[in-house]
């Protein structure tokens, strides 16, 4: 069973376009990234998965059950973090988390200082004087104090200063090797790259690709960086070849196809560096994008 | 039971503040009555208005130099303000979730949108309430030195009464208010817009026999305090269309919330 199973899902505001014909499944322990720019209909799915919107079309399953009928069900098990987080802004972060927990029907307090404590949250400020990244910190801990079986993540590491960005990746790791499933919405392919095994890409409210990272980073694209005397343009004027630059006499492009041309021609220059590697994800994504 | 307890908290203050004004006015009104209290000099200077502004404030219904007739008058501030308070209440304790961009947390939880209204509209109920007892509570105070008689005692239950069906009838549009608006900013200046309106009719209504089918689309008329003090209890036509109109708002309200799309 997929943990969450989306077929044509399709929503529309009124005539604009959320997302259209979205379809993907993500199983037990995986941890899914899903890119795309902003706008691009990122948070509409989590929105559907979590059904704050209701869809046009289409249907969505998480734990093999619908999410327009069996919502709060599936919602006991869900940790949600938006990109943004608000709440009660008269509340103190401690009364907040308590309040929280008390939906879940179990103990969470152990868990919440735990959290608290990693994150470095200080639990008798009121919510109002928190800063933007202190909130966030609120809301990793609110998210995760149920133990969730799965983690919807909206873009979380807005506002995080990069020490708790390492951490709050730490955490989900560790999350994920409890058997966590996470959903991990970005448009920062760095951070994706990073924590994620398959990725869907979603432009203009469709799905491009989905494919493992691995793939997407090893069968399609090399880089390949060669600094030689003399060269030019159209010194790698293979088949394949893409993308060529030339700067301070380091010639740069992709190459897809038999990576055995271009050790051929590589041998026949008289080099003094060469890099073969494999691109960046955000390398790839702007390929999508072009 | 969590929900309905933090919404309690959450509108503590605004209880206060509405409580407080209140209390104001019937200290204020009752001052003011001692000066027309067993003084018939006053009905003298009542009778040189010009007929329509009789009318309006429907002064020619009580005597104002009673304690009975002067508690008529104040009940048009007790509708009033148990309408628009109930109102607010009842739309903003949705709306705001939306207009605070909290229900992103708030309905994230395990919780059914049903479960949530319940919660919410029981948190302002007890608002609505104590509101009531606490206008009760300040008027018995206030009368206490003009010594009433049980007359008055009968008839202040009746106000309060009629009131807290007004409240009902305003809490339950509210938060059908608050449940359907797609325009969440503004349900609650809608309700007091629909309030005033309401109150507007029912002035008119008073005023001209031409208009009086009005009072069927006012609930100020329904439970008219001249009418009340006349017969000695609500009428059961308005009672039944009251109630109507209030299981009409909640069923909508419910329907709605739980069909459309959150405004995040």
């Amino acid at each position: 069973m997929s943990i969450i199973e989306v077929t044509n899902l399709t929503k529309y505001y009124g005539k604009s376009r959320g997302i259209v014909d979205v379809s993907f499944k993500e199983e037990e322990g995986e941890i899914f990234g899903f890119i795309g720019p902003n706008g691009a209909g990122k948070s509409t799915t989590i929105r559907l998965l979590l059904s704050l919107i209701h869809p046009t079309s289409g249907s969505a399953r998480v734990f093999g059950k619908d999410v327009t009928t069996h919502g709060p069900e599936i919602r006991r098990d869900i940790g949600y973090l938006p990109s943004e987080v608000f709440y009660y802004e008269g509340m103190k972060v401690i009364d907040l988390l308590k309040y929280s927990a008390s939906f879940y029907g179990k103990d969470c307090t152990e868990r919440l200082h735990e959290l608290s404590e990693y994150m470095e949250l200080e639990l008798n400020r009121r919510i109002s004087d928190l800063s933007y990244g202190n909130k966030k910190k609120v809301g990793i801990v609110q998210g995760l104090l149920h133990s969730p079986k799965l983690l919807l993540l909206d873009e979380p590491t807005a506002g995080l200063d990069p020490l708790m960005q390492r951490k709050f990746f730490d955490l989900i790791r560790k999350e994920n090797t409890r058997g966590v499933t996470v959903f991990f919405s970005s448009h920062i392919l760095g951070e994706v790259q990073r924590l994620c095994t398959r990725v869907g890409i979603i432009r203009e409210g469709r799905i491009v690709e989905i494919s493992d990272i691995r793939t997407l980073q090893q069968d399609n694209y090399k880089k390949v960086n060669v600094t030689a005397a003399g060269l030019d343009q159209a010194t790698f004027a293979l088949p394949g070849v893409t993308n060529v630059q030339v700067e301070d006499g380091t010639l740069h492009f992709f190459f897809k196809g038999d990576i055995n041309a271009v050790l051929k021609k590589l041998s026949s220059l008289k080099l003094s560096d060469v890099t073969i590697e494999e691109p960046t994800l955000e390398e790839i994504f702007m390929h999508y994008y072009e | 039971m969590n929900i309905f307890i933090r919404e309690l908290k959450a509108n503590l203050k605004s209880l206060l503040i509405w409580s407080g004004v209140m209390l104001l006015l019937i200290l204020v009104g009752t001052a003011k009555f001692s000066a027309y209290y067993n003084n018939p000099s006053m009905l003298a200077i009542l009778d040189t208005f010009p007929k329509a502004m009789i009318d309006a404030m429907s002064l020619k219904t009580f005597n104002l130099t009673t304690v009975i007739g002067f508690f008529g008058l104040m009940f048009l501030y007790f509708g009033l303000m148990g309408g628009i308070a109930a109102a607010m209440w009842g739309s903003d304790i949705i709306s705001k979730e939306e207009r605070d961009r909290t229900v992103e947390f708030s309905l994230v939880l395990p919780v059914s949108r049903s479960r949530v209204i319940t919660a919410k509209a029981l948190a302002a109920l007890v608002n609505c309430v104590l509101f009531v007892l606490v206008t009760w509570g300040g008027s018995l105070v206030a009368v206490q030195s003009y010594k009433p008689d049980q007359a008055f005692y009968d008839y202040l239950t009746l106000e309060m009464e009629a009131m807290f069906v007004l409240e009902l009838l305003f809490l339950a549009i509210g938060l059908m208010l608050g449940c359907v608006m797609k325009q969440y900013k503004r349900s609650g200046s809608t309700a007091v817009a629909i309030i005033l309106t309401a109150y507007f009719l029912s002035v008119m209504s008073g005023m001209q026999e031409k208009l009086d089918f009005l009072k069927y689309f006012t609930p100020f008329k329904y439970f008219d305090a001249g009418e009340l003090l006349r017969s000695g209890k609500m009428d059961a036509v308005y009672l039944f269309i009251s109630a109507a109109i209030i299981v009409v708002s909640v069923v909508a309200a419910y329907w709605v919330y739980n069909k459309r799309d959150l405004y995040i």
